[in-house]
């Protein structure tokens, strides 16, 4: 009864999930930042107000947001990176399904 | 013009540039979630995880959650959400999930060493049952006891009260809560005799400076890290310390950051004291009006079993709480031997950050909050350090009003609103009363209508003495409810597992996921969990939220409240209470402890017809009356016009949550001060009216070393604690396939120079010893976690690697807390 943790979901076809992040980013540093996140396939700064960046990242799956929230928040000179809105984009364009962490 | 995926995208920075008071054009006013379907339904939740509180929108379709967003309306978050927050919607739905009763049978029987096969609860409740009346005939009401949570909901922790003290007539109640919170609350009850903060999460706008005395929020507890930074970026006077004994992911943030030797933030905090006398900002006019100073017992040893050489030891092992009055000038003699040299070799920090330290303490125009969480609380002075931070801010008056604020934040959500206001633990009832006074047990024997003296006097067994006690075979009869109690405990290997397997016990473990601990049980209960009840927390500022049963509960799984009640009809009075007592109250007799715990006439006075029709509610309707209500409502009781006023039950279905004390339908965001507080009368400035004379209690404590060093053998200090993705043991978070992959594995965090050392590198497969047990698995130097030379940091979350087969069972004498960052290991290529 060792505890075994499920396995990885799987990318799920033609799924596209979007989500918006709000950083928190040294002043001095927003530079070095600014160029990290340009490197992150489907990453795009929006806004860059104060230290703080609104930032999105656009992926097959929400495993593939949650790598990129992770690698932001332990990026040099970010000082946190927080998720506000995901969205998931369906397969089929007739169903519609939202929010965040769609099941 | 704008396609679809365009204007989401607009939504989206929208959305975030709103969270994180960025101003924009009108776009942020339109719906938070895109394309939201007509077919779900939005609900308000708080959060499952951490003592932050942040408040959820959760989306329900078809009897299950799909989607959860931070909640724009909820003050905490504001909209925002951390990685595990991110998440919440798959907590329910890992592969595994418990849904019906499993016993271990052998030859269709129970057997100690049987397998677990399924059974109806029913079945489960016989035996369960037999085994609790064997053992309460056998050998009395101290062999029977209670291990619960800071995840349980307020009415399933004061029900859980009920049954333990009431039913059974035993205090062997604790919560898992005793290792994460007991040495704050103990001081705060010391200090102020009130338990929980003054201030608020609202103070994180108004300070100029924030010390983190070990606590590692950049990770822990991030939605309120974002506030902080917010305060530090947009202002730029604010300064922000971070003291550790290694380096973490918060130190990203730090103008004054301090590496300290383990234990010795003791020696900095007397240090600061004397720096605020020595430099005469002591703010005279506060102290003596509103503080008395006291000495404290010292060499009070480290809470391990009696026969230890430490404790044969040490002077005062026996009476660790004793103190005696004494006056401002000797309280000035005692810390003035922590000078700036001295403190600075004890705690190899350099001399000028701990000048700077002091300075934003001592300056009078520095508005400073302190905040601090497991690096106070789990410590073996664990009581003395929490007294220390106050003895700073009451030297100062800087307490009690907007951003002066010395902040004990949780890591349960409810550890605050369960395990202490209902007072769940061994030596606690309702609303900070103690079991050991005879005034608070009669109060609470005439608010549960129950016959005089029947509650027992004697505190019971705390958690580390309950797993001692088991292995002792003295402890009998055994449930754990919400929580994973052998991969949290310490010295697990030797002083936890052994008591689950004790052929005299007869362990029953309520849980939603088959965890390490219900592995080692004899009965396992499938829990209900989160939003598949109707449910209440309260979370680190006070503040009580509530919120709706959304889904239905998988199988047989049934809520703790459920199952508490339900277990609670297979007792009768006569076979449970004193002869004495029923010959003396003859019309107790006959009952059941379900008819007068439950039935008793407050608990039972609210109909089915006052729940809200929109959701449904499996244990009123499983019971017959507004379980929840009636529970809340008795409980609320307790309180009311005491200073832990609570809102009338309706009320918290409908708002975010409210800070108690709730008067005349305000919260109160700061406590002890004229004009904020309404317990505090014009003319009264501050009263600390917890205490009988209105005055906080400043003590006198010195440094002293932790219960295990390293040495030539065990060379490192092994400090444990979390990391971003998982929350506690990972019985929840391991299970979401995107926070397992994140995060797979504890891996042992070390310098590089100590990996080189010992002919080790990044990924190398390792041993980490103690003197008590060992786990496998690898190196890491170059994580977000950078331990200095001779300090390493293992994650507990694993329940494949179990560090705390390595931990020391050492805990505050005072508080029973155990300290699971100071002990000695060695790491060792596989």
């Amino acid at each position: 009864m060792r505890h075994d943790p499920a396995p990885d979901s799987a990318p799920t076809d033609g799924e596209r999930h979007l989500a918006s992040l709000l950083l928190h980013v040294r002043p001095e540093r927003s530079e070095a930042v600014r160029a990290a996140l340009s490197a992150m396939p489907g990453v795009e700064i929006h806004i860059e107000q104060q230290g703080k960046m609104v930032v999105t990242a656009e992926g097959p799956h929400e495993g593939w947001i949650a790598d990129r929230m992770t690698a932001m928040h332990l990026m040099d000179g970010v000082m946190s990176a927080v998720l506000v809105f995901h969205h998931l984009e369906p397969s089929s364009p007739e169903v519609e399904e939202a929010g965040t962490a769609g099941a | 013009m704008m396609d679809r995926r365009d204007f989401i995208k607009a939504q989206a920075v929208a959305a975030a540039a709103a969270a994180g008071g960025i101003g924009l054009p009108a776009m942020a006013q339109t719906s938070m979630v895109a394309g939201e379907d007509s077919s779900l339904k939005w609900s308000k939740a708080p959060c499952r995880f951490c003592g932050t509180g942040c408040g959820v929108m959760v989306a329900t379709k078809d009897n299950r959650v799909v989607a959860t967003h931070g909640d724009m309306q909820a003050e905490v978050n504001r909209g925002l959400n951390c990685v595990k927050g991110y998440f919440l919607s798959k907590i329910m739905y890992g592969q595994d999930r418990l849904t019906q009763p499993l016993l271990r049978m052998r030859d269709g029987k129970y057997h100690k060493e049987g397998e677990f096969q399924p059974v109806s609860w029913d079945r489960a409740f016989d035996e369960m049952a037999a085994q609790w009346k064997r053992v309460l005939k056998e050998k009395g009401p101290d062999a029977v006891g209670m291990f619960g949570s800071g995840q349980w909901t307020i009415w399933e922790g004061y029900a859980a009260s009920k049954l333990m003290r009431a039913g059974f007539r035993t205090n062997n109640l604790d919560p898992n809560a005793r290792h994460c919170m007991a040495s704050a609350a103990i001081a705060f009850i010391r200090t102020f005799g009130m338990d929980e903060p003054m201030g608020c999460y609202d103070d994180f706008e108004q300070a100029d400076a924030f010390v983190l005395w070990g606590s590692n929020m950049a990770e822990m507890h991030p939605i309120l890290w974002t506030r902080i930074t917010d305060r530090r970026l947009a202002h730029k006077h604010v300064k922000v310390a971070v003291l550790s004994t290694f380096e973490h992911r918060s130190f990203e943030l730090a103008d004054i950051p301090m590496i300290f030797q383990p234990g010795t933030d003791l020696a900095i905090l007397n240090y600061i004291a004397n720096h605020i006398i020595q430099t005469n900002r002591v703010n005279r006019d506060f102290i003596d009006r509103h503080c008395n100073f006291r000495l404290g017992q010292k060499d009070i040893g480290y809470g391990l079993r009696p026969e230890n050489v430490l404790e044969v030891r040490a002077a005062n092992a026996k009476d660790p709480t004793d103190s005696k009055p004494i006056d401002f000038d000797a309280f000035a003699r005692f810390v003035s031997t922590y000078t700036l040299d001295y403190t600075a070799e004890l705690t190899k920090v350099p001399k000028e950050r701990l000048l700077a330290l002091a300075e934003l303490y001592a300056d009078p125009k520095t508005k400073v909050m302190s905040l601090w969480t497991m690096g106070f609380n789990q410590h073996v002075r664990g009581v003395w350090v929490n007294h220390m931070v106050y003895n700073i801010h009451l030297l100062t008056g800087k307490i009690s009003e907007p951003g002066n604020s010395p902040f004990s934040l949780t890591g349960q959500p409810s550890a605050c609103g369960t395990a202490r206001e209902v007072g769940t633990f061994s030596h606690r009832l309702p609303a900070d009363m103690q079991v050991a006074n005879p005034t608070h047990r009669a109060h609470t024997e005439t608010a549960w209508k129950l016959p005089k003296d029947l509650l027992p006097a004697k505190v019971g067994y705390h958690a580390v003495q309950q797993d001692r006690m088991l292995k002792d075979g003295k402890l009998n009869a055994y449930w754990v409810m919400v929580n994973n109690n052998l991969q949290a405990a310490p010295n697990s290997g030797n002083e936890t597992y052994p008591g689950y397997r004790n052929p005299e016990n007869f362990i029953v473990v309520s849980d939603a996921y088959p965890t390490v601990t219900a592995s080692a049980a004899d009965l396992i209960l499938p829990a209900a969990m989160w939003v598949e009840k109707e449910g209440a927390y309260g979370n680190a500022e006070r503040r009580t939220h509530f919120w709706h049963q959304l889904v239905t509960a998988p199988g047989e799984a049934r809520s703790d409240l459920w199952q508490l009640m339900e277990f609670s009809k297979r007792f009768t009075t006569d076979e449970v209470w004193p002869k004495e007592t029923l010959d003396a109250n003859p019309d107790y007799r006959g009952k059941t402890l379900f008819d007068v715990l439950f039935r008793n006439g407050q608990v039972d006075r609210f109909p089915l017809s006052e729940m809200d029709p929109e959701y449904d509610n499996a244990e009123s309707k499983a019971f017959g009356f507004y379980v929840q209500k009636g529970l809340f409502e008795e409980y609320a009781g307790f309180g009311r016009g005491h200073g832990h006023d609570l809102a009338p039950f309706d009320t918290y279905h409908q708002v975010r949550g409210l800070r108690w004390p709730v008067v005349d339908g305000k919260e109160t965001r700061w406590r002890y001060r004229e004009g904020l507080d309404p317990f505090v009368k014009p003319g009264e400035g501050v009263k600390f009216y917890g205490n009988p004379d209105g005055k906080a209690n400043l003590f006198a404590f010195p440094y002293e070393p932790p219960a295990e060093e390293p040495d030539r053998e065990f060379d490192l200090w092994l400090v444990t604690g979390r990391v971003l993705e998982h929350w506690h043991s990972g019985s929840m978070t391991m299970r979401v396939p995107e926070l397992y992959r994140a995060m797979p594995m504890a891996m042992v965090f070390m310098h590089p120079d100590d990996a080189r050392e010992r002919g080790l590198r990044r990924g190398s497969e390792v041993t980490v010893m103690s003197r008590r047990g060992e786990m496998r698995t690898r190196v890491e130097t170059r994580g977000r976690n950078k331990p200095p030379r001779g300090v390493v940091f293992v994650p507990w979350f694993d329940s494949a690697r179990l560090i705390n087969k390595c931990t020391l069972d050492a805990t505050d004498p005072i508080s029973k807390q155990s300290d699971f960052k100071k002990c000695a290991v060695k790491v060792v290529a596989v």
